[in-house]
């Protein structure tokens, strides 16, 4: 069957079966359950619409504790079993392995330095970015060019930089564009850059920050244009240079904005995957939590070790992820 | 300054007089330097990888092997396309990119569809129908939202394993339908509690019921928002790489696995214009609807950059 002929049908399927959930339930509950006729009618009716959202809201619940709740009590529990004794409960001996692992510390360095690292670079070229274009007359075009990598996968990204990182043997032209920098501006010889231990790490980072800085840019271009004019003509009138605006009257009036977008690009960072594996795949000192678990998962076949590591990316994402949650509800009411 | 004369009778308005002559120029004080300065480094950092892969990608291997990085190519070929699309092996099969094309339509449409309209309705019911333990549930999709997606990859698998669905396309499509719906949802009732309530109460009065109300007054009203959502998942799940490596089987990998597997593929010598081109090509339905939809992409993945 043609691809497309296949996605159709299951189109079809899926969302017929949700149509016809919704028409049949609700016909249900109105005619059969809670008739709107009768002695009761009043009562049946009011009832009705008590039930009724649930009865849509359903679907999604039962999705959503099948494939979200369950899933992180079960990763708990694995966290705690053992593959080769069938399953039998061994305590903490997973975690006590996987702490005797050089290459886990490896990857909870690794993780720490990304975290230290590019948010703050993400954010700070953002902001950069944000307040530099919004005075030319190209800034939109350098907006668009800037956000652009947005629109690529992780995958694309780490397939394009590796082609800047590209070494070849030192008697050959270089194909690598920072190895033809290197060399253009006075380098003696070419690098094997992600092959330099701890350096590979941030020319590992430099994809990312390169990614995460258009999102960081017009969400904090967007802030920018909402502070009032009348601040910043006061502060022109006082006398204050570019540079006091900037810090003293623009930065602090966008705060809130930072921290959103810093603890969003931590999110993403917390969670980094697909560079790392496309790129390195954490050879040469570059591991990271979530590569570790892949590796454990998927390779390895350990998956006591494997759901440990995922509850360590699990406890080191809870801080923002509480923090997030009381801010949506405080801000949503 | 105004002259007396000017101000005395406005009917003949004699010119102005003030600083004459063409405008000072200032651009090259220290400011507009600092500014150029650094948009010119910020410029080369973004740009030029992007400017190296299109190059490359249009260059032969022989032309490409005499260095020459940044040189735009001296004869054009769309043959590392052409190779990219249809021949380019992976290590298991040589048909290239077109067959990781097909596999993400196919996940593609059908988790975008589904997951948008049940999310829509999700959302219309939290957002206008107060009932009892929409908090809780409200709740519940926050958290879902931000959950990092580690914590759940195993358990899914042996789900998937249960229901026979591992290593299938549905199994796929269920998966990101399930994990696009708790941002879906919550992008849905912030829009629909943004629709001033007079609206849906005049409905209601008119007798129009749960449906009635959505398709008639709600589904009209909120076109943008369905667009930014559409957005959202479409560049998402286009670019998903982990799930698709973990829930399908080689033959059913989705495009972004195919490029990370023929660019990783170790037969032969490297062919950078080949891994470009295969770059461009998996980029190029994301680009193509950035370059459409504009402000409304950048809504779009500012929405989805919050979830797990």
């Amino acid at each position: 069957m043609h691809p497309a002929m296949q996605g159709l049908l299951t189109i079809v399927i899926g969302v017929g079966g949700c149509i016809g959930y919704f028409y049949f339930s609700n016909m249900l509950l109105d005619k059969v359950i809670f008739p709107a006729r009768g002695p009761n009618i009043g009562r049946n009716i009011n009832r009705a619409n008590l039930i009724r959202p649930w009865l849509f809201l359903f679907p999604a619940v039962f999705a959503l504790g099948l494939y979200l709740a369950y899933p992180v009590v079960e990763t708990l529990r694995l966290s705690v079993t053992d593959r080769t004794q069938d399953g039998a409960f061994v305590g903490l001996a997973n975690y006590s392995q996987m702490f005797s692992e050089p290459k886990f510390w490896e990857a909870v360095r690794n993780n720490f330095l990304w975290l230290l690292i590019v948010p703050a670079a993400a954010t700070g070229f953002g902001l950069l970015a944000a307040q530099l274009t919004d005075r030319i007359s190209w800034g939109n075009l350098a907006k668009s060019l800037i956000f652009m990598p947005m629109a690529i996968s992780f995958v694309g990204a780490g397939v394009i930089w590796k082609l800047v990182y590209e070494a070849r043997p030192a008697d050959v032209e270089q194909i690598g564009v920072l190895n033809a920098i290197y060399l253009w501006l006075g380098g003696t010889e070419p690098q094997t850059w992600l092959t330099l231990p701890l350096w590979n790490n941030f020319f590992l980072m430099v994809v990312l920050v390169w990614i995460q800085t258009g999102f960081a840019m017009v969400i904090l271009s967007a802030a920018l244009r909402g502070i009032p004019e009348e601040t910043i003509e006061a502060a022109i009138i006082d006398g204050a240079n570019p540079f006091q605006i900037f810090f003293k009257i623009k930065v602090p009036q966008i705060m809130g904005t930072i921290v959103v977008v810093w603890t969003t690009i931590t999110l993403v960072v917390l969670k980094i995957f697909d560079i790392v594996f496309a790129m390195t795949n954490g050879q040469w000192e570059t591991q990271v939590l979530a590569n570790y678990m892949y590796d454990k998962l998927f390779r390895s076949n350990d998956w006591g070790v494997g759901s440990a590591s995922a509850m360590i990316i699990m406890l080191m994402v809870t801080p923002i992820l509480v923090w997030n949650v009381y801010n949506a509800r405080k801000e949503m009411r | 300054m105004i002259s007396a004369t000017a101000a005395a009778s406005p009917a003949t308005r004699a010119p102005l007089e003030g600083p004459r002559g063409p405008k000072p120029r200032t651009r090259f004080s220290r400011r507009n330097i600092f500014i150029y300065g650094t948009l010119g480094l910020v410029a080369l950092y973004y740009a030029l990888p992007l400017y190296v892969m299109i190059v490359t990608s249009l260059k032969g291997m022989p032309e490409i092997r005499l260095g020459n990085v940044f040189a735009p190519p001296v004869e054009i070929t769309f043959e590392p396309w052409v190779k990219a699309w249809s021949t380019a092996c992976t290590g298991l099969n040589c048909d290239g990119l077109s067959r990781g094309f097909w596999n993400s339509v196919r996940i593609l449409i059908p988790s975008v569809v589904l997951s948008i309209a049940i999310a829509s309705v999700n959302g219309y019911a939290l957002a206008n129908w107060r009932f009892r333990g929409a908090d809780l549930f409200f709740t519940i999709l926050i958290v879902g939202a931000f959950i990092p997606y580690q914590v759940m990859i195993y358990p899914i698998v042996i789900i998937l394993r249960e229901m026979g669905l591992y290593g299938s396309l549905t199994g796929l499509v269920l998966v990101h339908s399930v994990f696009g719906m708790p941002i879906l949802t919550l992008l849905f009732r912030n829009y629909f509690t943004s629709i001033p309530e007079e609206l849906f109460k005049a409905a209601r009065v008119d007798g129009a019921g749960f449906w009635g109300i959505y398709f008639r007054i709600m589904l009209p009203m909120s076109l943008p928002i369905f667009v930014v959502a559409m957005i959202l998942q479409v560049t998402g799940i286009w670019n998903d790489f982990l799930f698709g490596v973990i829930y399908t089987k080689p033959d059913l990998y989705p495009m972004t696995v195919q490029l990370n597997n023929i660019v990783n593929s170790v037969q032969g010598v490297k062919e950078y214009n080949v891994n470009m081109a295969a770059t461009l090509l998996t980029g190029l339905v994301p680009l193509a609807i950035y370059f459409v939809s504009g402000k409304l992409f950048v809504r779009g993945i500012a929405a989805g950059a919050v979830k797990g």
